[in-house]
């Protein structure tokens, strides 16, 4: 029996019982796009995260004061230590080879007042390099001045959020803020960035280092942004701000250094792992229309008794006939899936017309898997049929006592 | 008629046993996804909810700061308007109260006689065994008395005794804690891991020293046991009032435990109902094989129902037969589920005992609820057809 034959054959008994086939095609379908949308769906949160961590900046590297011996346990984000990092530590850094910036960090929680309107807001004392090292963007004005990082002047940055909760529609450069008990001035206004990671960007104000540790009464900072080079420089970068803090530290290795390639890859792979799991619960929904595919075909094979035992009659082989069942189930399934890819598209169209910020990703793996596992139930499940078809007894069969 | 009813729809599965069973193993394998799905979130619910609980349930924490930044309460960040051991001094004097622990948390190099090493160092109160529900295993706690007390004591936590320590006795030793001498009064009992971190590798001192130590002026969190018998809100509001009128304003966050606990219970609900709807996906397909199924076998069995109409039975009548099939195949196709989601269950948490796997049963009726609808909606299309079918027509078909 040739292809075509095979095909046109198991094609017309397919047509021959519409709702039947249209049933386990719509089984199928259902299946396979629910593997390829909810794959989507976390695939979309991989994809949002790694963007986030993108617009922060690539070749980052976060150095924290203190370090915690236990091996594999988390970096002491939270808590003081005695031996805090200085303003010094971060002027040192820039001096290192493959460190591009170093924006110092400090950070704090200060009531912030215009005119009769108070806000509570995080003040960051940086110095110019923060900008870039933070991918920010101006909306008005300029940033903190560069030169001495030491020279506190009494100048800020608001946040966009920041300048429409204190000024409205009202201009907002060059006049006045009361921090406390100093005053600064309005020299810049940042451009609304919404939130990164969850940090709400746009309710603060930025202020020269020195001017944030004169409010706080501090000479430690928070953290200390480095951005190197590129990304080769990363790891030598690392290296080298560990090997010139423990030389400053006194041969203490007392700070700990966190590379945004380190974050990214910890939270790809717990986000992997979730997208492999997702899809293979969706893929449970693909062996039930496997079972289904396998029931219509029984049903099928014993309608058609007559008919196989007259194909076996005229000269046709066991294994011929065991290919007309498998033939006729793959494109049941095949045609499943083809239909699930197509509900699967539109429902992603959908969602990225309807919200954009967090576009489901259309992922080439998923779609290979759901149809992969779609024909491999299919044809898996109808090898009981089949079998059954090619055994039957052509004598019998046409006799009707199959 | 009802018991005819469920024996002539009976006789009809079984008379195509293979037909039907496959049928039913749709549905089987749905119902089973369904109840192993939220086993696994309900155990995980669990296991979270007893993560927390640890630490005892009549808390209430108070962190400096009105609103949280960069993720972080104010407490980790400088703020002008900190908390104080007076703070904590004032907030013992408040009724229903058990204990106030002041906490301030740090990292810092600990050295011992011959070793050294970098661990956690919480500076808290002498009740804090009592309100984080730790009990010490040798020697004793940090003294009681006055919050403000400076004595230089320190209680060692089990991980960081050993790796100082080794087997000898620590007790009455002098260790020297980010430069300044202490002696260890005693050392806790193992607390194990929590989200991560490991809790036992720390040394609990007086706050006052860990102050003077971190240079701080500001506690990070006071946490305040209160009497079982009293409600979280009524002392939470006392505690509010007190502390806005020592501070002149509301400068500061208080958070209760029940109340954190029941939203964490909340999203930890919802993830459930999430991951058991997923599973309900393989449910939906296993109907679409219902109704399938059932189509072919009302046109297979025309002259059957001609049969019966033609000697009077009412199109009611008929349309029940079907859907009592419907009905009795999805059923049974979630019995069976339910035994091997239950099953898998159970093999799940002997092959694996980390993680946690708690049937619902909620869950388990609702599935199988859920599985009879299903058959009721899948067969009613067929079923309607069949009862719509005329006698004559249907008895000349063979």
């Amino acid at each position: 029996m040739r292809p075509a034959d095979l095909a046109s054959l198991a094609g017309g008994s397919l047509r021959g019982h519409p709702t039947r086939s249209l049933l386990t095609l719509l089984a199928m379908a259902i299946g396979v796009a629910s593997v390829i949308v909810l794959s989507g769906l976390t695939e979309g949160a991989r994809d949002y995260v790694r963007r986030q961590f993108l617009s922060l900046g690539t070749h980052l590297l976060i150095v924290l004061p203190g370090r915690n011996e236990t091996h594999g346990g988390p970096p002491p984000l939270l808590g003081s230590t005695p031996e805090p990092l200085t303003l010094d530590d971060a002027l040192a850094l820039t001096r290192l080879a493959p460190v591009r910036r170093v924006a110092p960090v400090v950070v704090g929680n200060v009531p912030v007042r215009h005119g009769g309107l108070e806000r509570e807001v995080t003040v960051v004392g940086s110095t110019a390099a923060f900008l870039p090292v933070r991918r920010l963007r101006l909306a008005q004005g300029r940033f903190l001045p560069p030169g001495d990082a030491h020279r506190a002047r009494p100048v800020g940055v608001l946040g966009a959020r920041l300048r429409r909760e204190l000024f409205g529609p009202g201009e907002a450069l060059g006049t006045w803020l009361r921090v406390q008990d100093r005053r600064f001035r309005v020299i810049g206004v940042l451009a609304d960035t919404g939130q990164a990671l969850g940090l709400d960007l746009g309710d603060m104000l930025v202020v020269p280092v020195a001017s944030a540790q004169q409010l706080f009464d501090t000479d430690s900072l928070f953290r200390i942004l480095v951005e190197a080079r590129d990304a080769e420089s990363v790891e030598p970068a690392r290296e080298a701000v560990l090997r010139t803090l423990r030389r400053r530290h006194d041969g203490r290795e007392d700070v700990t250094v966190v590379t945004q390639g380190a974050m990214l890859a910890a939270f790809d792979r717990i986000l992997r792992a979730l997208s492999l799991a997702v899809a293979g619960v969706a893929a449970i929904s693909l062996v039930v229309a496997g079972v289904l595919t396998m029931n219509v075909m029984l049903v099928s094979v014993a309608q058609r008794t007559a008919e196989i035992g007259l194909l076996k009659a005229v000269g046709a082989a066991d294994r011929q006939v065991l290919a007309l069942i498998l033939a006729e189930s793959a494109s049941l399934s095949g045609l499943g899936a083809l239909l699930g890819l197509t509900l699967a598209a539109g429902v992603i169209a959908l969602e990225r017309r309807l919200f954009p910020a967090f576009p489901l990703a259309f992922e080439p793996w998923a779609v290979g898997f759901a149809t992969g596992a779609a024909l491999l139930t299919g044809i898996a499940f109808s090898l009981l049929p089949a079998r059954r078809a090619a055994r039957l007894d052509p004598v019998a069969a046409l006799a009707g006592h199959a | 008629m009802n018991q005819d009813l469920t024996r002539l729809a009976f006789g009809a599965l079984r008379s195509q046993p293979l037909r039907s069973g496959l049928t039913a193993l749709g549905i089987c394998i749905g119902i089973a996804a369904v109840v192993l799905l939220t086993a696994i979130g309900q155990g995980l619910r669990q296991f979270v909810l007893a993560e927390f609980t640890q630490f005892g349930t009549h808390l209430i924490a108070v962190n400096p700061g009105r609103n949280v930044t960069f993720g972080l309460s104010g407490a980790l960040i400088h703020t002008l308007r900190p908390l104080t051991l007076d703070d904590a001094q004032a907030l013992q004097r408040l009724s229903q109260v058990r204990a106030v622990v002041p906490v301030v948390q740090g990292n810092a190099e600990i050295e011992a006689a011959s070793r050294s090493r970098r661990a956690m160092v919480i500076g808290v109160g002498s009740r804090m065994p009592e309100a984080w529900s730790m009990t010490v295993a040798s020697g004793r706690f940090l003294p009681g008395g006055d919050l403000r007390s400076t004595t230089a004591q320190a209680v060692l936590g089990a991980t960081l005794r050993r790796e100082l320590f080794g087997s000898t006795n620590p007790l009455g030793r002098r260790i020297r804690i980010g430069g300044a001498p202490f002696r260890v009064v005693g050392v806790m009992a193992a607390k194990g891991r929590f989200l991560g971190f490991d809790l036992d590798d720390t040394v609990y001192v007086p706050a006052a020293r860990a102050l003077a130590l971190f240079n701080r002026e500001g506690l990070m969190e006071i946490d305040v046991l209160y009497a079982p018998e009293a409600g979280s809100e009524a002392v939470a509001g006392r505690i509010r009032r007190l502390l806005a009128a020592r501070h002149g304003d509301e400068d500061f966050t208080v958070t209760t435990q029940d109340k954190m606990l029941a939203t964490l219970d909340d999203i930890l609900g919802i993830l459930t109902a999430a991951v058991g709807a997923l599973g309900g996906i393989s449910l939906l397909v296993g109907a679409v094989g219902i109704l399938t199924i059932m189509t072919i076998g009302v046109r297979e069995r025309r002259t059957e129902i001609g049969l019966l109409r033609a000697l009077g039975a009412r199109t009611g009548q008929i349309l029940r037969l079907f859907l009592t099939e419907a009905v009795l195949l999805s059923a049974l196709g979630g019995a069976a589920g339910l035994v091997l989601g239950a099953g898998g269950a159970w093999l799940l948490q002997a092959l694996v005992p980390a993680l946690p796997v708690r049937v619902d049963w909620r869950f388990v009726l609702l599935a199988e609820a859920l599985a009879a609808f299903i058959g009721l909606a899948a067969g009613l299309e067929p079923a309607r057809r069949a009862a719509r079918l005329d006698p004559v027509e249907a008895l000349r078909a063979e």
